[in-house]
């Protein structure tokens, strides 16, 4: 197992680390299909409401490849279709019937995979909704079947620091893994397993493929900043990624021919241990969450997540409810405190010469101010970029510039904006900035 | 129970918003409100936790670490007069007497630069930034404790106006604006920064010296050392402070002191302090090597130039503004080095200057943006390119 070293990131510890035990949720009663979290998507739809779908039917596809769809993970009737503003496709609503009814596809197994071929093995996939689990760097789009990726990354662990552990998630996969991981052997030669070092204990059955260590440092096992520690050339930017559940549920896919909806999420909050639940794909968050505080924020990451309303659902590639609660209120003489309880990745506070678990609450404490050249998100930023020169390139329109300092190497992990003291949204700008790049070269 | 103070800022709040009659005057009000009231918005964007330090606490520390230099100031200023007159006066006398004369050229520092910022911040409709507590507290450190009121006013509006707002305000501006307001006031008032000027109520007294240490010479026979421990300027008194000098420079103890505040909270730049620091010892010690600089500051070797006037005022505190500094580590440890290299080298073979550091520190302010950009190009070529 390779290991990889990271000098940099979020050395803050959080408390919510979710328990080590799992639970199976009943059957909601709604389930949603998500538009937003699935990146440069234009989504076209597939179904009116008030049509029945079966488990696996196509909801909505991508314009820009018709190819790629997104299937019903329930069998029922569709409630509602959701639209924001312009018209854009927000969720698609099923009300969910008793039992569940498939889409059936053809079974692939172990001896199939070896002697289908690479482009028709992806088509099947497509058809079964499934294949979008697959995304590509840097623009973390759908992956593109019509190229051959350098290298495939499996992040053991989730976006969040408290996403769902992947020893939990193997417990009863662990073949369905392996199955996975030969299936992505037929796109690339090079697939690296990538886990925490902190999840290995749990994860001891499936040592033998693990490939990577990565430390505990947020964000050290998110796919951009593994490519960006183990890359040595520059064609291996346009790697492919893929998540420990989703890897599992394509290849329950390929072994069944049906669907697979059920997903492990965990919900977090600073005072709170809850277990692991697995539910069903697109589960509305008020089950999920249960009670929360009035003015806490419900995100799907705490740093590089969506603020999630409580009567949506669950996102396609979302695992991870973070509540976080509000501030207690104007503090006076705020700037002038010790700040024991002020956790700060600065040494500006003494809750720097502490290092115990800490909640952070949802506000920003501060104004947005000018830059002031600090250099506080360089020192943060984990794939050594220089955030606030990048962010002044792109403000003034200089996209080649900010490209020459390493924009698409960003893992719009967030940290950037976290440790601003001037408060400026540096991930959003850098993030803005990588999209319009993305949509430039798609043409 | 509401806090009284909220009530009176609730109370207020509609006159100077938007549409209240005193809408102009909305970034005063804000920035008095958010004094005492640290504002918390919810956050909007990802990440939804945000660290604890922003730009209050940031400017917060820097005064703190100037406190140490503030308050010995204002007794040297006081003790140094007493001398004058020949009498040695005790610690509160000292601190009185320093404080009637240090606090108002503070007042006016303050006030007059808040005048200019509030009219800056009104017009372009931004909030006043917390730079400014920063620029209005070093300006007055950095002038001799007899300067006239109304050239604390010229310099400070001068140091704001010209130096920072003209760019575009905080952030924006080339050179260190408290720097730029003592620069204006040095070249433009000569005759009060420079000769007798040094210690406050010495013009009523006869046959005293004025000078600050970096303008004494060799006498006679004796060597540099000895003339300096003569009129005062011994290693001990440098480094202690108990020397005319400006307000805020003349204690290297008190300087060190607020170094190390700001290097241990990691709101100045370690890489400048620690660089400038081995620019100027470096230079010094070639210097001294140097045949033929027999009783001049040539000759004084690395302790007399560290702690003889401000240079370590200036590496502490004004260097590591990190608007004018570098934004790259690189560019950092040059910066401060190359700060501490112009200093002694201002100091020793410029016969114009006695003093260097404000005009290295200039200088270099100038050049930051150029090493930031040689930084960043060496930088660019080390990485695996992603287009």
């Amino acid at each position: 197992m390779e290991k990889i070293a990271l000098s940099k990131g979020f050395k803050l510890k959080l408390s919510g680390m979710p328990d080590t035990s799992v639970i199976h949720l009943p059957r909601p009663a709604t389930v949603g299909v998500c538009a937003l979290d699935i990146p440069h998507i234009r989504p076209k739809l597939l179904v009116k409401e008030k049509d029945r779908v079966k488990t696996g039917t196509p909801l909505f596809c991508d314009k820009r490849d018709t190819g790629i769809q997104y299937v019903s993970p329930g069998t029922g009737t569709v409630k509602k279709i959701l639209f924001g503003k312009r018209r854009r496709l927000l969720e698609v609503v099923i009300t969910l019937e008793g039992m569940d009814d498939f889409v059936q596809f053809d079974p692939v197994s172990a001896k199939d995979l070896s002697q289908i071929p690479a482009q028709k093995l992806a088509d099947h996939l497509k058809q079964g909704g499934v294949w979008q689990f697959l995304r590509q760097l840097p623009a973390r789009d759908t992956a593109d079947s019509a190229t051959a990726p350098p290298l495939i990354i499996v992040c053991l662990n989730g976006n969040d620091i408290f996403s769902p552990h992947p020893g939990l998630v193997l417990q009863d996969n662990i073949r369905q893994f392996a199955f996975g991981l030969s299936m992505l052997k037929r796109f690339s030669d090079r697939v690296i397993v990538a886990a925490r070092t902190d999840s290995l204990a749990l994860l001891a059955p499936a040592k033998h493929l693990i490939t990577l260590q990565v430390p505990d440092t947020y964000p050290a096992w998110d796919p951009g900043a593994i490519l960006y520690h183990i890359k040595k050339e520059a064609k291996e930017n346009a790697a492919w990624y893929i998540g420990v559940q989703d890897l599992v549920r394509m290849a329950q896919f390929l072994e069944t021919g049906r669907y697979p909806f059920d997903t492990m999420v965990t919900v977090t909050r600073g005072s709170d241990k809850k277990p692991h639940m697995i539910t069903r794909q697109g589960s509305q968050v008020r089950l999920l969450a249960g009670n929360f505080s009035p003015g806490s924020l419900i995100t799907t990451g705490q740093l590089n997540g969506r603020i999630k309303d409580p009567d949506a659902h669950l996102g396609f590639f979302e695992n991870t409810l973070n509540i976080i609660p509000d501030a207690p209120g104007d503090e006076m003489f705020g700037f002038i405190r010790p700040g024991l309880n002020k956790p700060t990745v600065s040494k500006a506070f003494l809750s720097s010469l502490v290092g115990r678990k800490v909640q952070m609450d949802c506000t920003m404490h501060g104004e947005e101010r000018a830059c002031i050249n600090c250099s506080y998100c360089e020192n943060i930023c984990p794939v050594d970029l220089m955030p606030s020169f990048i962010m002044k390139a792109l403000v003034s329109d200089d996209i080649e510039e900010a490209l020459e300092l390493g924009l698409l190497d960003c893992c719009r992990c967030g940290l950037c904006s976290f440790t601003c003291p001037s408060k400026i949204e540096l991930a959003r700008i850098l993030s803005l900035g990588m999209d319009a790049h993305h949509k430039d070269t798609q043409g | 129970m509401i806090n009284p103070i909220k009530k009176i800022f609730a109370l207020l709040e509609y006159d100077f918003s938007e549409s209240g009659k005193f809408a102009k005057l909305g970034p005063l009000f804000d920035a008095t409100k958010t004094f005492f009231f640290l504002p918390s918005p919810k956050s909007k964007l990802e990440p939804f936790i945000r660290d604890h330090l922003d730009l209050k606490r940031y400017m917060s520390i820097v005064i703190i670490s100037l406190l140490p230099v503030l308050f010995f100031g204002i007794y040297n200023t006081g003790y140094q007069s007493g001398l004058a007159r020949g009498e040695t006066l005790d610690f509160w006398t000292s601190f009185l007497s320093g404080a009637w004369v240090v606090i108002p050229i503070i007042i006016v520092s303050y006030g007059v630069g808040f005048f200019w910022e509030i009219l800056f911040a009104a017009i372009r409709r931004h909030p006043i930034s917390e730079g400014f507590l920063v620029t209005g507290m070093l300006f007055p450190l950095t002038l001799p404790p007899t300067i006239p009121l109304w050239q604390v006013a010229m310099g400070i509006s001068f140091g704001v106006v010209i130096g920072k707002e003209i760019f575009g305000g905080t952030g924006r501006n080339i050179l260190n604006p408290a720097l730029t307001a003592r620069a204006f006031v040095f070249f433009s008032y000569p005759v009060s920064m420079s000769g007798n000027i040094w210690v406050a109520g010495a013009d009523a007294v006869d046959g005293i010296t004025g000078a600050t240490a970096l303008a004494v010479n060799a006498e006679g026979g004796s060597g540099l050392f000895s003339t300096l421990s003569n009129q005062g300027f011994s290693l001990s008194n440098l480094f202690f402070g108990f020397v005319p000098g400006s307000i805020g420079e003349t204690s290297a103890l008190c300087c060190l002191i607020g170094a190390v505040f700001l290097m241990v909270t990691r709101i100045g730049n370690y890489r400048i302090i620690l660089g400038g620091i081995a620019g100027l010892v470096i230079t010094a010690i070639l210097f001294y090597f140097l045949p033929g600089t027999k009783g001049t500051w040539a000759d004084a070797g690395p302790l007399y130039h560290l702690c003889a006037g401000g240079f370590l005022f200036g590496i502490s505190f004004m260097a590591t503004d990190p608007v004018s500094a570098p934004g790259t580590n690189p560019g950092r440890w040059v910066f401060g080095f190359l700060i501490g290299f112009l200093t002694v080298i201002l100091r020793v073979a410029n016969p114009a200057f006695a003093e260097g550091v404000m005009l290295a520190i200039l200088f270099m302010n100038v050049f930051a943006p150029l090493l930031d950009h040689l930084v960043m190009k060496h930088r660019i070529s080390k990485r695996i390119p992603n287009v």
